[in-house]
């Protein structure tokens, strides 16, 4: 048997797929090897599947009935007022923009960034034979051989490469948009890297969105994240890729000695998402903060599995997730705290919470820990609840209206992960635009 | 006026009868009393004149302004002006205590068909109430209820009440658990708000709340069933003899 003859349409499809456009796609020769490395990796493992335990619940193998056809040079007529009302509150934020659509720069919605130490490049210009990228564009070393990952080298396309140098602080944040507005489905692959030497500092947020009339996409986004001692990233990601869209998200981080990573995602309206999120402590005393709210409908599928290592001792972890489900709609959390024989005086906790608006919701959740080292502080827990209808009837006997009470509830719910934004503007334009989703999610409830 | 004439409840998930035939009626301007051994079905009264979910009102009536108060939604018994300050208020998580009030306040004055206070309005107004009830405007912002020590729970019960302006209130319990300071405190809170337009029952275990809010009428509840009615001095009486006489039966009934 033939491994191409166990292979599903889709994966057939990424094969071949790969073969028509290879030579389209930025990168001189060595780029052009790894691509086609990547591909070979791919072909051997195949899209990931129910009985690999890390896509137990989330099984690309028959959730992917298709494979669209990769965006290369994808032309779009757009405007900035365009872009500002997808970006809904996060386009009144004083930040750099850096614009991609259909995964490829979108220079004239740029703005540029005059920062001395800091150098923000488009990767397809970083990948030109004369470019300034390296093998560390293709760097394996903490998934290993991971299809997703090895996709996203195979057809990248574009991305954001951001170099802070030592001690610079980012005056603003960075805003990365990267918009879907082809018409035709379309598989976009995006890699970016996010570079902090020692001491830097800077907020980075990635949006994810559909222009209006976009039609659902595939989705693959890779961004690499590399904070230098006693570096500071606030990192936020909110995905909204829009309905029956897929979108695969990988962020692999690591962090430096005493080295802060705050990180926070929003997701909803999107069809599929699956948020993998690879931390490695690399340098003791550093801190990671990782949390989360997602919004999920119909039969919309929200995965986060995320794994943090504790490789170094000192460190400190914590996760905190939280979800309201609706209608059909999937939520799942896998998350997976290691501590190495070495690294004592680790610190990690994690949760994750689902809100149950629908008794057709489902809400699967593992978090684990591995431990091999003796003097640690370790928990995690996860729940899954429905409304408590005694609050209801509390806040209702004051007189707020049923619809009301929930949302309020479920708001005040998702604002304990919202909360964990440190920047004001940010987490208030963050509640804004949950709550807009929320009041979608509980206007259909009975 | 609140006339409740022959109200027998339920609970919904099972057979077993609470109120067994209450009736009673408070008009405007008038504090009642309710007193009672625990398990006589007080706050069942309570909540099922609050409209919570689980009581099954198998007969009987509940007017209120002579409107079936038994057939409207809990929001909208709030809006008609019944407020209810409950035996154990509930903490909500990740809602401030002014954001709360707030939102309280906007919806019973929108079903009123009033105009939201501003702000600035809003702000001053709850602050002065909650100067009456010495609360913290330090507390105002923490989620309400949550971590709040029994007798600031019971407090904000009254700030609440204080705040909507409701027309009738119902008070469960309000003064257990407190100390007498607190009570005191609570008890002119509660007398600042009788008035000619605003009916008040007091549900209380012990006489002393009514050493402060002075009842118009004592009742006296036992086995879902209002066994004896008589004026302020009859709390007096049963600080005295205690409720033996009316737990006998309960016993026997057992
Ligand atoms: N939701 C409920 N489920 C089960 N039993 C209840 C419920 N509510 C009230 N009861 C029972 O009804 C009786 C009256 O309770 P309650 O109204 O709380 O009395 P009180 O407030 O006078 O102490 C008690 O025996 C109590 O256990
Ligand atoms: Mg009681």
């Amino acid at each position: 048997m033939t491994l191409a003859s166990t292979r599903t349409k889709a994966e057939q499809a990424l094969s071949r797929s790969f073969e028509a456009v290879a030579a389209e796609l930025p990168g001189g020769r060595a780029i052009a090897e790894a691509r086609k490395a990547a591909i070979g990796t791919f072909a051997a493992l195949g899209l990931p599947h129910r009985r690999l335990e890390q896509w137990k619940w989330t099984d690309l193998r028959s959730a992917l009935k298709e494979a669209l056809p990769p965006a290369v040079n994808e032309r779009h007529e757009l405007s900035a007022s365009i872009i500002d009302a997808a970006l809904e509150e996060l386009a009144a934020i004083d930040a750099h923009r850096m614009v991609f659509v259909d995964g490829r720069h979108a220079p004239q919605f740029t703005t540029q960034a005059d920062l001395g130490g800091l150098e923000v490049t488009p990767l397809a210009e970083a990948l030109r034979p004369d470019g300034s990228a390296s093998d560390a564009l293709t760097d394996q070393s903490i998934t290993g051989n991971e299809a997703v990952v090895a996709l996203n080298t195979a057809f990248m396309t574009d991305g954001a490469l951001i170099r802070l140098a030592k001690g610079v602080r980012l005056d603003k944040p960075l805003l990365l948009l990267f918009a879907r507005s082809a018409r035709e489905g379309r598989l976009v692959t995006l890699r970016n890297r996010i570079v902090l030497a020692e001491g830097a500092e800077a907020t980075v947020i990635e949006a994810h969105l559909a222009l209006p009339g976009a039609a659902a996409g595939q989705t693959n986004t890779l961004t690499d994240v590399r904070l230098g001692p006693g570096a500071r990233l606030a990192h936020v990601k909110c995905t909204l890729a829009g309905e029956r869209a897929s979108h695969l998200a990988t962020w692999l981080a690591t962090l430096g000695q005493t080295s802060v990573y705050r990180a926070f995602q929003l997701t909803a309206g999107s069809g599929l998402v699956r948020n993998n999120i690879f931390a490695l402590f690399k340098g003791e005393g550093a801190k990671l903060d990782i949390s989360g709210a997602f919004l999920g409908r119909e039969v919309e599928h929200i995965d986060t599995t995320l794994v943090v290592d504790h490789a170094v001792p000192g460190c400190e972890s914590r996760e905190l997730f939280k979800g309201v489900l609706a209608d059909r709609a999937h939520g799942v959390f896998q998350g997976k705290v290691i501590v190495r024989p070495n690294a004592q005086k680790s610190d990690g906790k994690q949760m994750a919470q689902a809100l149950m608006l629908s008794p057709d919701a489902e809400f699967d959740s593992k978090p684990e820990l591995e431990i091999h080292a003796d003097d640690v502080v370790c928990g995690h827990g996860a729940t899954a609840a429905e409304i408590d209808e005694d609050l209801l009837f509390y806040m209702r006997a004051r007189g707020i209206p049923v619809a009301q009470a929930r949302a309020l509830l479920i708001e005040s719910f998702i604002g304990e992960a919202i909360d964990k934004v440190e920047d004001e503007r940010l987490r208030v334009a963050l509640a804004q635009m949950a709550k807009r989703r929320l009041t979608g999610l509980t206007a259909a409830q009975p | 006026m609140l006339e409740i004439r022959n109200l027998r409840v339920k609970l919904a998930e099972e057979d077993k009868l609470i109120l067994s035939g209450i009736s009673l009626e408070v008009p405007k301007g008038q504090v009642h009393a309710i007193m009672g051994p625990n398990g006589s079905g007080k706050s069942t009264l309570a909540y099922v004149l609050a409209g919570r979910e689980g009581y099954e009102v198998i007969g009987g009536e509940v007017l209120w302004n002579g409107e079936d108060l038994l057939a409207m939604e809990p929001d909208e018994r709030a809006a008609k002006g019944v407020f209810l300050a409950f035996q154990y208020p509930m903490e909500i998580p990740g809602v401030a205590t002014m954001t709360f009030l707030r939102t309280a306040l906007n919806a019973v004055r929108r079903s009123r068909g009033q105009a939201e206070l501003t702000t600035p309005q809003f702000m001053k107004h709850v602050r002065e109430e909650a100067l009456g009830l010495a609360i913290a405007d330090e507390i105002l912002k923490r989620p309400l209820n949550v971590g709040f020590s029994g007798g600031e729970k019971k407090r904000m019960e009254i700030l609440q009440m204080a705040v909507l302006a409701p027309t009738l209130c119902v008070l469960d319990e309000t003064d257990s658990g407190l100390d007498i300071d607190a009570v005191r405190i609570v008890s002119a809170g509660v007398n600042k708000l009788r008035s000619q337009d605003r009916a008040m029952l007091v549900i209380t275990h012990y006489q002393r709340l009514l050493n402060y809010i002075v009842p118009d009428k004592v009742h006296v509840m036992a086995d879902g069933k209002i066994r004896k009615t008589g004026g302020k001095e009859l709390a007096l009486e049963l600080e005295k003899s205690g409720y033996a006489e009316f737990k006998s039966k309960a016993l026997e009934s057992a």
